[in-house]
């Protein structure tokens, strides 16, 4: 009898220890980030999505959709727009698919921790596919192909508010709209701007308390141009009031002038981390846990194996984790733009668009309670195994052996469970901290484009950009400047 | 007694491990089959705008287009066929639609009808001038062709793809609308006005097991 039961021991103890520490870490490295981050300081785009390209393999089969999010940012920014829009359009594809969830999936993640999912991106990570790949048309000059991400745009946020539950949710995206309307007003579709500059308006002020991004005055001046074209009166009438101070210009007296869009990305998008929250289920166990925070202090990378070898041998220290937001907020205020030539000087300044580092804050917060509620019952789900098989362990060694073997594998298992636990720490992190966006109407020519990142307190953050464009009338031309502190 | 009791709880514990075991490790192989298939074959496998769908409106427009009054009557009044050209066929849709080969697919139904002769495009004439001034220098002269022959078109067919989009609940409906116009280009006058409507309904299940 005894033999057969060794036999099964190694047997039982090898699934519980195969399946959980087989599966730990899948999450993508963070080191490559840092190299690409050094690229892009050193104004290296090239190689900064040759490192991003070469990371592939880091990311893993389940993260595909966060490397190409990742890869189209990068690809753009290294001018490589029609390979950025390719990369993105698979993203895109890839996040539809993931739409039907499979059960193996879900269950594998349920018990051993959320970065076993395969990655779709959060709501405004999606839209954001979108957003890249109209920049891309739009720099391109390919403003009806734009148009098109634009109206995908305009459907993924109508879906988006279709399926949110709370009012106060992230449930529009105001950029997103905003640069819709700018398409769609490039590309004549006036009445189309119209609608999108209206909803950006009012989503810019129903975010307003969690968004931390005020309503662009460029916006006021934009609503009142095309209720002026539209011919619409009464909505005219009602802007000027709310807009007394604004000045703008109408449509017919822009239409031989060039419109230059510089869009800025500030600094980076915040990265997340695990919050452990270790629950002691005993006295004993309050008091190791007191113990390792009172002599290591908050866990670490180094002392996280420690605490998951003495908690599994306490055996009564259920871990659980969960995600945490790290903001690495921009020293830049906004960007200088100026235009210089033959036809005159003119000068503008970028205005807040899109807070990224807000807006991942609130995706988060919005899933936190349903992520909280998850992990705890992971945790005790992941407990309750390793209580059965040391339980069986014991059981199955017999009189003598049993209880020491059934400590082992107990322990061991419990060691594993916390061992194997780890919030989903993906995002896109190659997204800014911060978008910004300057307009000007100028008449057609060449010019020099001067673009310089000033910080808060007005002086110059990293270096001034200088291109020479040749502007035609009636035509809009888009830059993009990336600026890292 | 105890072994006995404890006997079946240790091999439900086990069968739960190496269940969950299996679940978590298995299921990764994955495999690549093609099939060669006719190209008349519908095979409408994401939703989305498709080859079946630029023929289909293609034939059926043009067929609509070819028999209506605008064409006998001028044929009768001017004993000759209209000549006929594409113009701009615009994407005002959700998709990123591959216009040219609608265009394409226009193109070849006008010509084969026989019904109208059908002049090359605007990008098309550019490349065919370019080789006529090449002929100019290079060929010999009784094989050069002359400037100034092309056929001047009477007509340009002209039109959108359009959509309207309705989503919930992992079901989308997909309503395509294409419109196409036949504008006299002496006096402006739409000749002839098409439309063909597509609609799909694509469902996705929200949990496979």
């Amino acid at each position: 009898m005894t033999g057969p039961r060794f036999a099964v021991i190694p047997a039982s103890l090898l699934v519980v220890a195969a399946t959980l520490s087989l599966l730990e870490g899948c999450g993508p490295k963070i080191s490559h980030y840092v190299l690409v981050e050094n690229s892009l300081r050193a104004r290296d785009t090239a190689k900064a999505d040759q490192i991003l390209e070469q990371s592939e393999k880091e990311y893993g089969t389940k993260s595909q959709v966060l490397y190409r999010m990742d890869r189209g940012m990068t690809l753009q920014l290294a001018g490589r727009y029609q390979d950025s829009t390719a990369v993105l359009e698979q993203a895109e594809e890839e996040v539809d698919r993931l739409y039907t969830r499979r059960f193996r999936t879900e269950a594998k993640a349920f018990l051993i921790n959320d970065t076993e999912l395969t990655y779709e991106g959060d709501a405004y990570e999606q839209v954001m596919i979108n957003v890249l790949k109209a920049v891309n048309y739009a720099i391109t000059g390919a403003w009806n192909d734009a148009a098109v991400e634009a109206r995908k745009i305009d459907h993924r946020l109508n879906v988006l508010s279709d399926r949110a539950q709370e009012n106060d949710a992230y449930r529009d995206d105001a950029f997103a709209r905003y640069f819709t309307g700018l398409v769609y007003e490039v590309t004549g579709d006036v009445n189309n701007a119209f609608i999108a500059y209206r909803k950006a308006y009012d989503e810019y002020g129903r975010a307003r308390s969690w968004s931390r991004t005020p309503i662009p005055p460029m916006l006021r001046a934009d609503l009142l141009r095309v209720t002026d074209a539209l011919h619409l009166s009464q909505e005219h009438e009602d802007y000027r009031r709310e807009f007394a101070d604004v000045t703008w210009q109408p449509v017919s007296d822009q239409q031989q002038l060039a419109q230059v869009v510089v869009i800025g990305y500030n600094g980076r998008a915040p990265h997340k981390e695990d919050l452990f929250i270790d629950l002691p289920i005993s006295l004993d166990a309050l008091k190791l846990v007191l113990l390792t925070k009172g002599a290591v202090g908050p866990s670490n990378q180094d002392s996280r194996a420690v605490e998951s070898v003495l908690y599994g041998l306490n055996g009564r220290v259920v871990r659980v984790a969960l995600p945490r937001l790290v903001p690495q907020k921009t020293q830049v205020a906004y960007e200088q733009v100026s235009l210089s030539g033959a036809r005159g000087y003119f000068g503008g300044r970028t205005e807040l668009g899109q807070n990224l580092s807000a807006l991942a804050e609130k995706s988060l917060s919005d899933r936190f309670a349903s992520l909280a509620v998850k992990a705890v019952a992971r945790a005790a789900v992941k407990y309750s195994l390793a209580e059965g098989a040391g339980r069986g362990a014991r059981a199955a060694a017999g009189k003598d052996a049993g209880p020491w073997v059934g400590l082992l594998v107990g322990a061991l298992a419990k060691t594993l469970a916390a061992a194997s636990e780890e919030a989903d720490k993906r995002s896109w992190r190659t997204l800014p901290d911060e978008v910004q966006i300057a307009r000007l109407w100028v008449p057609p020519g060449d010019y020099e484009l001067r673009v310089r990142p000033l910080g808060r307190d007005g002086g110059g953050v990293g270096q001034e950009s200088m291109r020479t464009v040749a502007l035609q009338g009636g035509e809009t031309k888009l830059f993009i400047e990336r600026v890292l502190p | 007694m105890q072994d006995l009791l404890r006997g079946p709880a240790w091999g439900q514990r086990t069968a739960i491990a190496i269940l969950v075991g299996t679940m978590l490790l298995g299921g990764c192989a994955s495999e690549t089959k093609v099939t060669r298939v006719d190209t008349g074959v519908v095979t409408d496998l994401s939703g989305r705008w498709n080859d079946t769908d630029s023929r289909m409106v293609a034939e059926t427009m043009v067929k609509e287009a070819l028999g209506s009054p605008w064409l006998e009557n001028y044929t009768r009044s001017k004993s000759r066929q209209p000549v006929v050209i594409v113009g701009t066929i615009l994407n005002r849709s959700h998709e990123h639609i591959n216009v040219q080969t609608f265009v394409t697919d226009l193109s070849r139904e006008l010509t084969n009808s026989q019904k109208v002769t059908f002049v090359a495009g605007k990008g098309e004439r550019e490349e065919i001038r370019e080789e006529r001034r090449e002929q100019a220098v290079h060929a010999l002269e009784d094989t050069q062709k002359a400037p100034g022959k092309e056929i001047g078109a009477d007509y340009m067919l002209k039109g959108n793809i359009s959509t309207i989009l309705d989503e919930s609940e992992g079901v989308k409906a997909v309503y395509y609308q294409v419109d196409l116009e036949m504008i006299d280009l002496e006096n402006n006058v739409k000749s002839w006005f098409g439309q063909k409507k597509i609609k799909k309904v694509i469902e996705r299940k929200r949990l496979l097991f």
